[in-house]
């Protein structure tokens, strides 16, 4: 019964440690396994022992004595000894499988209170709350964090490693399959901890070379007036003091790099599906949809607020 | 005979307290301060317990708006901290305290005032915690408060009635473990040598050691923390050369013991119930070798909980096998609990049955514990529900469960009234199941990607059923301890009533009729087994030898006039002296009232009234710790002393005052101890040493004030040879001269922190140095307080014996420590930085 509950057999899962579809979540799913068979042995077994040691009627004489101390120095210590040996042997050799590969491309995450800043530092990319890497190739990980401690934390690729203030911490991704896998900080950070969410993308190398080529280029060229209106508003409404658009005179730096925010997956730190609606409303009043964010309620008219999310969403 | 009956009645009066208030709040003795500290403690419990069902309706669908973030927050932390702060520790300590003293066969505690102080900050600190709800500024940094988000920079007040009632629980653990400790060692029954120990004393000897290692250090750790918040040092914060791994450190030295201190009581009950029930024992020994390995142990399993902070890989590796290790020690009492049981059929009563289910539970849980120990392993699971599901099953079936296995059991002693075995049965099943309901689908939510600590998660994980019967569980769990609560109000109305041994258990509390008197004995008992009542001591065997049959019926109802216990040696139990114990006083209620103005002043941030609190705490202190004439002289001329062969005024090791210097010397030394730590850590960790080319301290003065105390230290021991041979007037001379050198350094210090070019507030290393100097300064004053203090007593008291040798050797004691203390700071913080 458990195993068909753990096999989650009841549709797709986005954030499961035992789906994985990269080289470290498989390494540790493997050793899942195999501790679930060895240990879940030895539970039944002396589940099994202590039930028949207490239910069994009362031997004739009160009590018997089975083996004395010996029964205690065999079943309390030999045995947890060898079992635990066996688990620690074939956990060394898990550790050994998860020792850091040759990689190719590194990526730098900072936590910050509550979204995750992206950079490519051999690329000149800055990204925020996504990951693309290429599919078959281990990426670097280089973490710290901007305030309190954090942890990146992508199930189905790879366990999870702290962001720390005071030094660099760093781990790897190794994608085996093409697909978007959901992380999400798994150390608590504060008030909207919870609402600390990021994808990663996973696509073939070629498409790689390809979002890294288009990305490194400044905001795209606007093409429709209501792009301009937008634009102009932007900065009108302050939002270049904490944002930065590359090509243009937003260059803040509190706030996430929205230099081709349209082609995001998602708003809000892995939150909210990145549309027209949504984001007009994460604009209008981020406070209302993760309180305690950075982002201040803006007193913005609403042509000019469409205008905004047009704009934001056209920077592909 | 008449006279005797008169002389009894007298006795007793001597042991009763004031049942009213306010006299009640002057109480002292154990019974009535052990069950204060349970009730407490449990009230405390159900307050979590609402905390936790709070947060269950939040979590049982995704994205609920029913708390939102900032109250979630707040519970998860209020829960957690409750429970691990409020509950789980103090209310076993409540139950050592109230049955210790009937178990070893003694008639109180050792100190019966640091009882009543220790349940006053205990009550006091917890107030403190649940002041926030009234203030609405509730903490919400999680019950380990890791930094910088518990720091000064990104929580406001609220995390300071966290680290202030965190303080004073934490004084009122370590208090209480101190006098469990040697309560232990020198209050147990003639013959009750520590290899008859019962096994839940050998569980409370042991975790009392733990506590005044671990506790200390966390109190450290808070002082600290509460030092950058409210004065702006810098030993947290890495801008400032600070670092925020230190308190990770320094939590989880405190943290996993305290995993042990909780759950190695919880086997103790265990093993004292299941030999009960069986009517036997075995593994004896092997337990007890259990209890002490795990003992030490989990003093090396602080990194398990830091797998995932970036630690070097073979040092997770040496912590991962000894969290294994841990695991064989836990093996051993299952398979010797096992071997007891086998074949005997015990009873199904209820405390039985709260045992078989904590087998069951602990049995899961630790194994999910051996998984979260393997590093690979741990890097998933870490900081997710599969985490959560595992510690409750460890705390929760591991610890609760036998709480409430040693409540239906205990109960009857201390109320008097039996329990009502259907409705033990019904809360069991109904705590038993709801458990499961609740807490297993949490592995498998971890599994899921749920971290902890989130107040909602997203519906596409797919957990959304999961969490449902977790939190229907949650209600079907809550309603275990709600039918105890019943059960217990219907037996204390309607309960037969209890025998004086209702479950033919062997251990002498069980001797005693039910309840007990508040004397517990009227004649110090003498053992000659393990199961002293399996077994009585024949009364006329060659071992019950005259001594002890002097001592038992001299002791008989007596003394009369003032209260005293029978002390005895720490290994064999061979008796050594009658040691008097204080009746009611209110000194221990001012002190801690006085603690307590000091926290809220700090809270409030009235600075100016927090030296007025701890000023009028420590004069409580000093009346508490100095002897009334009237006393001394009563206890001079009772004729107790003559009729049982025993000294009434011990000194040395004989006198339970020495043991209670070693153990507070233990908690100086530990504070010590994690300055230093703190000290190379942070140096560990920075680019250079001092920081900001800030100037290397000095050498030359540091070393020349060590010399002068090293002189003042000869003259404290010439002080106590010439006392030995009665030179009162050279004694004198001594402890001046000891005392002039005290004030010497204390100038140099003041001098040499004034002239430092760098305050506490400059960097991590200025904060660092600051509070090392300020440490051993308090250590010195208090040594050059006790130095005029005995001064005073020798001026009082020109005698060499009684109580004057007593505080000569304990002045003596401190003074060495004292010494010790200035050599090891100067050479770390004065010396390392030219060395190494």
């Amino acid at each position: 019964m458990v195993l068909v509950w753990l096999a989650g057999c009841e549709g797709e899962r986005t954030q499961s440690a035992l789906h994985p579809a990269g080289e470290g979540a498989q390494v540790i799913a493997g050793l899942w396994w195999f501790m679930f068979y060895l240990l879940g042995a030895v539970f039944v077994l002396v589940m099994a022992v202590a039930a028949y040691a207490i239910f069994r009627p009362r031997a004739e004489g009160g009590g018997g004595k089975p083996w004395g101390e010996r029964f205690i120095i065999v079943c309390g210590i030999a045995l947890p000894t060898v079992v635990l040996l066996v688990l620690l042997i074939y956990a060394l050799t898990a550790t050994m499988a998860l020792r850091k590969p040759e990689t190719a491309v590194t990526i730098e995450v900072i936590g910050h209170l509550w979204w995750w800043e992206v950079r490519y530092p051999e690329h000149g990319i800055v990204t925020a709350n996504e990951l693309h890497i290429p599919v078959g190739v281990p990426v670097r990980l280089e973490l710290r964090s901007a305030d309190v401690v954090h942890s990146f934390w992508v199930p189905e690729l790879h366990g999870k490693m702290d962001l720390l203030p005071e030094q660099v911490n760093t781990s790897w991704l190794l994608a085996h399959r093409v697909g978007v896998y959901r992380g999400q900080c798994a150390e608590y950070c504060g008030q909207q901890h919870a609402r600390m969410a990021f994808h990663v993308r996973a696509v073939e190398p070629s498409e790689f070379e390809a979002w890294v080529a288009a990305r490194s280029q400044p905001a795209r060229v606007l093409t429709t007036d209501a792009q301009r209106r937008g634009q102009r508003a932007f900065v009108e409404a302050g939002c270049e003091t904490c944002h930065t658009i590359r090509g243009t005179e937003a260059t803040g730096d509190v706030g996430p790099d929205l230099t081709h925010f349209g082609s995001r997956l998602t708003i809000g730190a892995g939150q909210w599906r990145n549309n027209a609606g949504n984001l007009s409303g994460w604009i209008a009043n981020p406070q209302a949809l993760k309180p305690g964010n950075q982002m201040p309620r803006s007193f913005i008219e609403p042509e000019e607020l469409h205008a905004i999310t047009e704009y934001l969403l056209s920077l592909e | 005979m008449r006279e005797s009956s008169d002389n009894f009645a007298a006795f007793e009066r001597t042991w009763t307290g004031p049942a009213r208030l306010p006299g009640a709040l002057a109480e002292v003795n154990n019974q009535p301060l052990g069950k204060r500290f349970m009730l407490t403690a449990f009230i405390f419990f159900l307050l979590g317990g609402v905390l936790a069902l709070l947060m269950r309706v939040q979590l049982a669908v995704s994205e609920n708006e029913f708390l939102g973030p900032q109250v979630y927050n707040q519970l998860f932390t209020m829960h957690g901290s409750t429970m691990m702060y409020l509950f789980a520790v103090p209310f076993l300590e409540g139950l050592a305290l109230y049955l210790l003293p009937m178990m070893l066969g003694s008639r109180d505690v050792a100190f019966p005032r640091l009882t009543a102080f220790s349940y006053w900050m205990f009550l006091f600190g917890g107030i403190i915690f649940y002041a926030s709800f009234v203030t609405g500024d509730v903490p919400d940094a999680g019950w380990f408060s890791y930094t910088p988000l518990s720091g000064p920079e990104y929580t406001g007040t609220r995390q300071d009635y966290w680290l202030l009632g965190l303080a004073m629980v934490e004084v009122a653990g370590i208090a209480t473990a101190v006098e469990l400790v040697v309560t232990i060692l020198k209050c147990r029954a003639p013959g009750m040598t520590l290899a008859r120990l019962p096994l839940f004393a050998w569980t409370i000897l042991v975790i009392g050691v733990m506590i005044i290692f671990a506790f200390t250090t966390l109190l450290v750790a808070t002082l600290l923390l509460e030092l950058d918040r409210a004065m702006a040092t810098h030993f947290f914060n890495p801008d400032r050369g600070g670092n925020t791994l230190l308190w990770q450190h320094l939590f989880w030295f405190f943290g996993h013991p305290e995993v042990y201190i909780m759950f190695l009581p919880a086997t103790g009950i265990v093993s004292m119930i299941v030999s009960a029930f069986a009517g036997r024992l075995i593994g004896y020994t092997l337990i007890v070798v259990a209890i002490v390995v795990t003992g030490f142990l989990s003093f090396g399993l602080w990194v398990h909980h830091m797998y995932t902070t970036g630690l070097p890989e073979l040092a997770m590796h040496f912590f991962a096998a000894a969290s294994l290790m841990i695991a064989t020690a836990s093996g051993v009492q299952v398979f010797a609990w096992i071997a007891t049981l086998w074949g005997t059929a015990p009873a199904m009563k209820t405390p039985m049955l709260y045992v078989v289910g904590f087998l069951f539970l602990f049995v899961l849980g630790g194994f999910t514990g051996v998984m979260v120990a393997v590093v690979p392993f741990d890097y998933q699971v870490h900081d997710t529900f599969f985490l959560v599901a595992h510690f409750h099953y460890v705390l929760i079936g591991g610890v609760v469960f036998p709480v409430f296995a040693g409540l239906h059991f205990w109960l009857p002693k201390i109320t008097g009234k039996m329990l009502n075995d259907r409705l033990g049965m019904l809360s069991f099943w109904l705590a038993f199941l709801g458990f499961n309901a609740t807490f297993f689908p949490m592995h498998i939510m971890g599994f899921f990607g749920m971290p902890r600590r989130v107040y909602t998660y997203a519906e596409q994980l797919g957990i959304d059923g999961h969490n449902l019967l977790a939190s229907a569980g949650a209600f079907v769990f809550a309603c275990g301890p709600l039918v105890f609560v019943v059960n217990l109000g219907w037996s204390l109305w309607r309960g037969e009533k209890a025998a004086a041994d209702p479950w033919g258990a062997d251990t002498l509390e069980w001797s005693v009729s039910s309840p007990p008197a508040v004397y517990t004995f009227a004649a110090p008992p003498v053992v000659r087994g393990r199961h002293p009542m399996w077994a009585p001591a024949p009364t006329d065997d060659a071992e019950t030898n005259a001594p002890a049959r002097r001592i038992t019926q001299a002791m008989h109802g007596r003394p009369v006039t003032w209260r005293a216990t029978l002390v005895t040696d720490a290994l064999h139990a061979t008796p050594q002296a009658i040691q008097w114990l204080p009746g009611p006083t209110y000194t221990p209620l001012l002190a801690a009232l006085g603690l307590l103005v000091a926290m809220v002043a700090t809270l409030q941030q009235y600075y100016l009234v927090l030296p007025l609190g701890l000023a009028f705490s420590l004069v409580a202190v000093g009346s508490w710790v100095w002897p009334g004439e009237w006393r001394l002289a009563r206890m001079r001329d009772d004729d107790v002393a003559d009729a049982a062969g025993l000294p009434v005024f011990p000194s040395g090791s004989a006198s339970t005052a020495w043991w209670g210097m070693v153990c507070l010397l233990a908690v100086l030394g530990t504070v010590f101890a994690v300055l230093v730590y703190s000290y190379y850590y942070l140096w560990l960790f920075s680019e250079q040493w001092p920081q900001e080319r800030l100037p290397r301290p000095g050498l030359l003065w540091p070393a020349a004030a060590l010399a002068v105390l090293a002189v003042g230290s000869g003259a404290i021991g010439w002080a106590e040879r010439q006392f030995n041979r009665h030179q009162l007037h050279l004694t004198r001379a001594g402890l001046i001269a000891a005392t002039v050198a005290v004030v010497l350094f204390l100038a140099w210090q003041g001098w040499e922190l004034y002239s430092v070019p760098f305050l506490p507030q400059t960097n991590a290393y200025g904060s660092i140095y600051f509070i090392a100097h300020a440490a051993l300064a308090i250590t010195l004053v208090a040594a050059g307080v006790l130095n005029v203090a005995m001064l005073v007593r020798l001026h009082h008291d020109p005698q060499h014996h009684g109580h004057t040798l007593m505080q000569m050797q304990l002045t003596a004691m401190f003074w060495h420590f004292a010494v010790v203390a200035a050599v090891v700071t100067l050479l770390v913080v004065h010396a390392s930085p030219w060395v190494l």
